[in-house]
């Protein structure tokens, strides 16, 4: 059993005099402890939602999601458990989820006396530690976030995190507001927890490079569903999904090479009027007949692997859809030949 | 060298509560026409505030020193007037966030009419039939109708698209474009680097691109500076500046970045330390806190750009990663 799992997770959000929008439209995973899990995908695809829902921030309309074996509620009026708060969540923009006029040690300190985890006394060491793990300076408790930059204010809010005792943290693009090489540091601030910590993470991003250095399983989303899952140096080798090669493909390279990055034809659809079929035919050069109008499930293909595409059989070999379109346009030129 | 802008010695003072702080110093380079000048750095280096003096766009109290050579003329020395015939006109800019930089209560249409009117004085009929034009260009579907639109119906990329096309709307020579693609996914980036990099092809446009992503200066830019606290590192051909970084700055940026061609495990090395705010920049190589190759000079001089050979430089007297001869 996992520490963290969705099965099949919808939300829908309700507007008015519109359709309602499912933002999530049944999403399953799974995070377990010391395991790091990026969840990936464009602007609008539903990751950050889903990643809400998680955590009890955002009421999902379908689909159950267990914490350590319970089912998380919506956050209500009703204090969260010490058992409950094992959960916690970082957010994308450290210059607006800490309070900048209270000290970084009291911010952090909170949720020690609100859980009752550390008795009064000792709350000042124990802030000491986590800084000391986050690595900051123990002084660092009597300064005010603004003192700090970008990837030191990530690092305080994830010190705050773990002041809880977490057992997984949610992650929402923590990465992303900070500069390349803050970013790396945070990056390997957060693989070393994991580790150290036996933490489970799922890690949100839009990112697919950083979520390799990082995680050790990827799930893929896109319009509202989870098209591919894989360990991440297979994902990385053999993307199954076409969706998956393209978000690859459009990853610049800092090699000086002059190589331009392919870009995906067209536009995330509106989620409130996804495509028949697979949701993402419109954008995929290898679609056929099928796609238009029958919408693949997520199979599980090789050990740990699945994919929701009609190229892939349920326990087929692991291969990326240009091979096969590679391979097909050999057939044909041979065809062609006779 | 047939340079269309050339600055040189470009310094920035900006007020602060602390006083006149140097945001800029010393800054040269020359953008010729139809080629991609980069400008690297990451936040706080000053790479923003280079461009944004260029275009008399700083706030009250800023002090600008330097030439900045246009076309026969310096901007850095043209009235407000002046100044306002070249921005916008031959001199345009594209910023990061399209979401604030265009008008959310204005139609694409009038959004994207209005300079073609007072810049090179267009009847409205022939204005909009230059935006239909620009909106084909820049690929939006359905030019007509979006002309009506207003930009919270489009997606982020969309916007960008938009915004590119009404900098490009008086033919600008040149255009400058500030972390263009750093709001968008990287499948919308790769379509917004296609199309600048079309533009300059097909339309001889020269671009001034300001970004902290050196995937993307890689993919773009011919020519590339390197800035860190305000002064420049490290430049050269964008090939021989990242393919062989010779600044311990720019090869500790490239070690930090996720490299999707890299071998599988390759660590994430991070530059220890974080760049030092403009008012509390150290003594001699503002690098030297972070650099593991720092000598006692670095803690006292300020090392002097020089030529190092195929119109690169260097701001490095150490040099540790010369190629030994």
């Amino acid at each position: 059993m996992s520490l963290l799992e969705l099965r099949d997770v919808e939300v829908e959000y309700r507007r008015v005099g519109q359709t309602p929008l499912r933002a999530v439209a049944g999403a399953s995973l799974s995070v377990d402890a010391g395991q790091v899990v990026g969840l990936v995908g464009e602007t609008g695809c539903g990751k950050s939602t889903l990643a809400r829902a998680a955590v009890g921030l955002q009421a999902t309309t379908a689909g159950t999601v267990l914490f350590e074996d319970r089912k998380v509620s919506p956050l209500g009026r009703r204090a969260r458990s010490r058992k409950e708060a094992r959960l916690q969540m970082v957010f994308q923009n450290p210059f607006s989820s800490l309070n900048p006029r209270r000290k970084v040690g009291d911010q952090i300190a909170d949720s020690m006396a609100i859980l009752g985890l550390v008795p009064p006394g000792k709350r000042r060491e124990r802030v000491a530690q986590l800084l000391d793990q986050v690595g900051l300076p123990a002084n660092a408790a009597e300064r005010f976030p603004h003192q700090y930059s970008g990837g030191q204010r990530q690092r305080i809010a994830i010190a705050r995190a773990l002041a809880a005792e977490p057992s997984v943290i949610v992650l929402d693009e923590p990465l992303s507001s900070l500069d390349a090489s803050a970013q790396a540091q945070v990056a390997n601030l957060l693989k070393g927890l994991a580790r150290d910590l036996r933490l489970g993470l799922l890690l949100i991003s839009h990112d697919l490079a950083i979520v390799r250095h990082i995680a050790d399983v990827v799930a893929v989303m896109y319009l509202g569903l989870v098209v591919e899952t894989a360990p991440t140096r297979r994902l990385w080798k053999a993307p199954m999904h076409p969706y998956t090669e393209a978000l690859m493909e459009a990853i610049p390279r800092a090699d000086g090479s002059g190589w331009l990055p392919e870009g995906l034809p067209g536009e995330v659809p509106d989620p409130a009027h996804p495509p028949d079929g697979c949701r993402f035919h419109p954008r995929c050069p290898y679609a056929f007949d099928r796609c238009l109008s029958e919408s693949p499930p997520l199979i599980q293909v090789r050990d740990g692997r699945t994919v929701a595409c009609w190229l892939h059989a349920a326990g087929a070999e692991e291969r990326s859809p240009s091979t096969f379109a590679k391979r097909a346009s050999a057939v044909a030129d041979q065809v062609d030949r006779v | 060298m047939n340079a269309l802008l050339s600055v040189t010695g470009l310094c920035v003072r900006l007020p602060t509560s602390a006083g006149l702080v140097t945001v800029v110093d010393s800054l040269d380079y020359e953008v010729e026409t139809g080629q991609v000048f980069g400008i690297a750095g990451e936040s706080g280096s000053g790479k923003t505030i280079s461009v944004l003096a260029l275009l008399g766009l700083l706030p009250e109290g800023a002090q600008v020193e330097g030439t900045a050579m246009f076309d026969g003329r310096d901007l850095l020395g043209l009235d407000r007037r002046s100044l306002r015939d070249v921005r916008g006109a031959e001199i345009a800019m594209v910023f990061q966030d399209p979401m604030t930089s265009l008008h959310p209560m204005m139609t694409i249409g009038r959004q994207l009419t209005e300079h073609v009117r007072y810049h090179l004085g267009f009847s409205a009929a022939k204005a909009r039939e230059r935006a239909t034009e620009l909106l084909h260009q820049v690929r939006i579907p359905g030019p007509e109708s979006a002309l009506a639109a207003y930009p919270h119906q489009f997606s982020g990329g969309m916007r960008q698209r938009i915004a590119i096309a009404i900098a490009l709307a008086c033919r600008p020579r040149v255009l400058i474009a500030d972390e263009p693609t750093t709001a968008l996914d990287v499948t919308v980036q790769a379509g917004i680097l296609r199309l600048l990099d079309g533009l300059r092809r097909q339309s001889g446009l020269s671009v001034l691109m300001i970004t902290h992503d050196l995937g993307v200066m890689s993919s773009i830019a011919d020519w590339l500076t390197v800035m860190y606290a305000g002064r420049v590192v490290e430049s050269g051909s964008t090939r021989e500046v990242l393919g062989h970084p010779r600044h311990p700055y720019t090869a500790g940026l490239l070690a930090a970045l996720p490299r999707p061609e890299a071998a599988e495990d390759t660590p994430l090395r991070s530059i220890k330390g974080s760049p030092p705010a403009p008012q509390a920049r150290p003594d001699g190589c503002a690098f030297h806190p972070r650099c593991q190759y720092a000598r006692p000079s670095c803690l006292v001089d300020v090392p002097a750009l020089a030529g190092i050979g195929d119109r690169r430089r260097l701001a490095c007297p150490v040099d540790p990663l010369a190629v030994p001869v």
